[in-house]
């Protein structure tokens, strides 16, 4: 069973602590969403946790082993990194922009394997973009632009998926698939950390929500125990009341804190 | 995902015709049959001779240096994701053509043949470098710096020739900078090649790492590339190719600029597979402006790098015109 | 005898001469074959400076005549630091030249490019009259006379074809000094093209061209050059092995008397040529 591990990860920028001493034990077969105001410092954790960024103190482990000794293409094969707002440089197709996901399985020459091409359909499929498979990414709308950047990370089969709000710019309907198959993968035995700021959809499919405020950990644990009202207050400053249970919570934002 | 063959057969092909051609024309008018007979027997006429230690030569080193133009134009657009990248506009050719102009009019290349293309490489790469470190940060950065590195070495340049035991030698040294492939051998073949194939097959490795750029830097690093080794190699490989390359034919530029992006339409824009058929584009590309050089008589010979200049800057204002259009 | 009289008049008086017969004693060269031509003409001490190119010519045609010359690069600082009393300058000398030549009231005799053995006679006298040695230019022309009636006297074993090539840029034709030695030579050139002094010649109309010889101005140290190198590709050389003739680059370059010498010299080495040439 995949387990990641953060031990005291303290991240410095000209002077500013960004992370301060934030450790955590994750393990396959569960959803946790990242939450935190603006600044809390999300997106390092995410770098971090995915062994793209090196702290100044603490160490990532990545089942025991520190991920930075792990042999990158190793890692690159455990582990798919969604950083916020992808894009794409050229305007290759759809199809292509996927199957860069199965870099690390490549061989250096030559094209995609034969092999390969049910994950490729199954991933743009699953993703909702059959129809522009062969589109330029460039002319892709925000959300199909999302969406494509998601099955370049899921085709690759990772054990662990690290995403910083891969939900940004799709409408409901796509957030909600988006959601479901983020929720399915852990279901599969993988590990999800995503970044997401719509809480409701968070307390709906998230199987652990874990907390930044200013750099420190300010909650970690299982869903319905973390999110409330009291740590919403904490973390983002505002009155917040959360009603309902499972799937049919619902997250509300009455007003900002005194 | 197989269609990358026919671009590549097509550049291929349009290689082949163009070096049946220059191996057909040239000042000195030989029917065919003449040729053939020359390539097969040389030592026994003026036509084998002159197919086999004139033209022979000259195409296959135009072959040797359009390849090393157009993939190191491929690998850097790919590496800096940048449609403008090229070696002469960031520097690369300037940088060789110092390291040539110094081995030559010191007495280097006397006393040690290969010094010039060893200094050639070097030039480029220590130009390359410097192109690479001060110009991150965008498209007009890198350009900035390769313009600033282009200027740094130009004016050392023209301070080495100052200093030239010659004194005819800035005035050689202009012409010379236009670049040529006429009066070159198989001697100079033989002293740049190795290190062209080298920087070629160098280059010619890096189709999974420009792959994975298309992501972006961070994505391409969560993929498993490690990109300070991509920039290394990369740097090795264009230093190696287009340094040797320039140390003996003197600055050609825009090849490296317009053959990957004539290519890139045909590949579905993606980088690793604008490589091989850049490599024989740029090769083709040459070749004809080497043989526009040799038909068109004048009274002073019309220099390569003329001619290739003299297409290559409309096409590249053309570019800037087109990406000022689709881009912020 | 008209061209001398000709150039006395040209002759502007230094103001604070007394008279117009004194000879220059500190004669300021600015035009390499004007260095030449002073150099052969007049005594060390009554020369201001040469150029900086003098070198290399004075070296191949008369060793150490320029050693302890003053060098000058033809600026206008030169001629204020040397304050010359006569100022020899080419064809085309700048206007600045001339101003400060006018103020420190030294005459300038522009010395035109010499491309037959006529105009450098004119050269000589020219000089010669300028710098107040007329019987010394006289003997000078004697001399080269002498060379050239030898070369008229005695016609050259067979007509060879020749050309003067150092790399393919710009290959001297007829009207050029080369061109002038290499017909009295009794060689015929194969780069004369009807209009053109230079031409552009690649290597594949030489060979095809099949001279008999190639000439190559090389004769001093050769200091390292792109030219250098190019005028070696390894077709001639082995081609043209045992065929190649060297010059002396400047008795090619500017007019002097010693240019019918290499005349002279280039006949005495076509003579001496091998009969066959080794490939067709």
């Amino acid at each position: 069973m995949t387990r990641l591990a953060a031990q005291g990860i303290t991240v410095e920028r000209g002077g500013r602590a960004i992370l301060n001493d934030v450790s955590l034990e994750l393990e396959a077969g569960t959803f946790v969403a990242l939450v935190g105001a603006n600044g809390a410092g999300k997106s390092t954790l995410l770098s971090v946790l995915a062994g793209l960024l090196k702290p100044e103190r603490g160490e990532v482990l990545l089942d025991g082993a520190v991920i930075s000794a792990v042999d990158p293409r190793d890692l690159a094969r455990r582990r798919a990194y969604l950083p916020q707002n992808p894009r794409a440089e050229w305007p290759i197709s759809v199809e292509r922009l996927v199957a860069l996901g199965l870099t690390p399985q490549l061989p250096a020459f030559g094209g995609l394997p034969g092999g390969f091409e049910p994950r490729l359909t199954n991933a743009i499929a699953a993703c909702d973009l059959l129809a522009q498979r062969l589109q330029p990414a460039t002319t892709l709308s925000g959300g199909e632009l999302a969406r494509a950047m998601l099955a370049r990370a899921l085709v690759g089969d990772p054990e662990i998926l690290i995403a910083d709000e891969p939900m940004t710019g799709l409408d409901p309907r796509h957030a909600m698939d988006s959601v479901a198959r983020l929720q399915a993968l852990a279901g599969q035995g993988r590990l999800v950390i995503a970044a997401v700021h719509d809480l409701t959809l968070a307390a709906r499919s998230a199987t652990h929500v874990m907390a930044l405020r200013e750099g420190r950990l300010a909650a970690f644990g299982p869903t319905a125990e973390v999110l409330t009202p009291d740590l919403l207050r904490r973390v983002f400053d505002v009155e917040a009341q959360v009603t309902g249970v499972g799937h049919k919570t619902v997250v509300d934002f009455l007003a900002p804190s005194v | 995902m197989t269609s990358s063959r026919l671009p590549t057969a097509i550049a291929f092909l349009i290689l082949l015709l163009a070096v049946v051609a220059s191996l057909f024309l040239g000042r000195v008018n030989m029917s065919p049959v003449e040729v053939i007979q020359g390539l097969l027997a040389p030592d026994k006429s003026l036509a084998g001779l002159v197919v086999t230690e004139l033209r022979l030569p000259r195409a296959v080193l135009a072959i040797l240096v359009g390849a090393s133009l157009g993939l190191s134009g491929a690998v850097l657009q790919g590496l800096l994701r940048n449609p403008l990248a090229e070696p002469g506009l960031l520097g690369v050719s300037n940088g060789a053509a110092l390291g040539a102009v110094l081995s030559i009019y010191f007495g280097l290349s006397q006393a040690f043949p290969l010094a010039t293309p060893l200094l050639g490489l070097a030039g480029a790469v220590g130009a390359g470098a410097m192109t690479f470190a001060f110009g991150r940060g965008g498209t007009l950065s890198l350009i900035l710096a390769g313009s600033a590195v282009s200027g740094l070495t130009l004016a050392f340049l023209a301070l080495a020739l100052n200093f030239a035991p010659n004194p005819y030698a800035a005035y050689e040294m202009n012409i010379w900078m236009l670049g040529t492939l006429s009066e070159k051998s198989w001697d100079h073949i033989a002293l740049a090649a190795p290190f062209i194939v080298l920087g070629l097959a160098i280059l010619a490795t890096m189709g999974r790492a420009v792959d994975a750029l298309t992501l972006g830097e961070v994505q391409a690093r969560s993929l498993g590339i490690n990109l300070d080794r991509t920039r290394v190699l990369t740097l090795l490989g264009v230093g190696l190719s287009v340094g040797a390359a320039t140390s003996v034919t003197g600055s050609i530029g825009f090849i490296g600029l317009v053959a990957p992006h004539l290519v890139r339409p045909f590949v579905g824009h993606q980088p690793s597979r604008t490589l091989l058929p850049s490599a024989l584009l740029g090769a083709a590309l040459l070749i004809c402006a080497d043989i526009v050089t040799r038909l068109l008589t004048t009274q002073n010979e019309l220099r390569l790098g003329v001619v290739t200049s003299l297409i290559g800057a409309p096409f590249f204002f053309w570019l800037v015109l087109r990406l000022r259009r689709t881009a912020p | 005898m008209g061209v001398a009289a000709a150039a006395m008049l040209a002759f502007q008086p230094v103001a604070a001469a007394p008279s117009g017969s004194a000879k220059p004693e500190r004669i300021l060269s600015m035009n390499l074959c004007a260095d030449m031509l002073l150099l052969e003409l007049v005594p060390k001490a009554r020369i201001a400076a040469v150029t900086y190119l003098a070198q290399d010519g004075a070296e191949a045609l008369f060793p150490g005549a320029d050693v302890g010359i003053a060098i000058n690069h033809g600026t206008a600082e030169d001629i204020i630091n040397l304050k010359p009393d006569l100022i020899l300058a080419g064809a085309f000398s700048t206007s600045m030249t001339r101003r400060l030549a006018k103020a420190i009231g030294a005459p300038i005799v522009e010395v035109p490019d010499a491309v037959s053995f006529a105009d450098i006679r004119r050269n000589l006298r020219q000089v010669g009259a300028a710098v107040g040695e007329p019987a010394r230019a006289e003997a000078l022309v004697a001399q080269m006379d002498a060379d050239l009636a030898t070369l008229a006297a005695l016609p050259p074993r067979r007509p060879v074809r020749v050309i003067a090539w150092s790399g393919g840029d710009s290959v001297p034709g007829r009207e050029t000094l080369s061109g002038h030695i290499i017909a009295a030579a009794g060689a015929v050139n194969i780069a004369a093209r009807p209009g053109q002094t230079y031409s552009a010649i690649d290597v594949e109309e030489l060979l095809a061209a099949r001279p008999d010889a190639l000439l190559y101005g090389g004769g001093g140290p050769l200091k390292p050059s792109v030219r250098g190198e190019e005028g070696q590709h390894r077709v001639l050389r082995r081609l043209y092995a045992g065929r190649r003739i060297v010059y002396s680059d400047i008795a090619h370059t500017c007019g002097l008397p010693q240019s019918a010498r290499s005349a002279l010299d280039l006949r005495r080495a076509l003579d001496a040529l091998p009969q066959q040439r080794a490939a067709q």
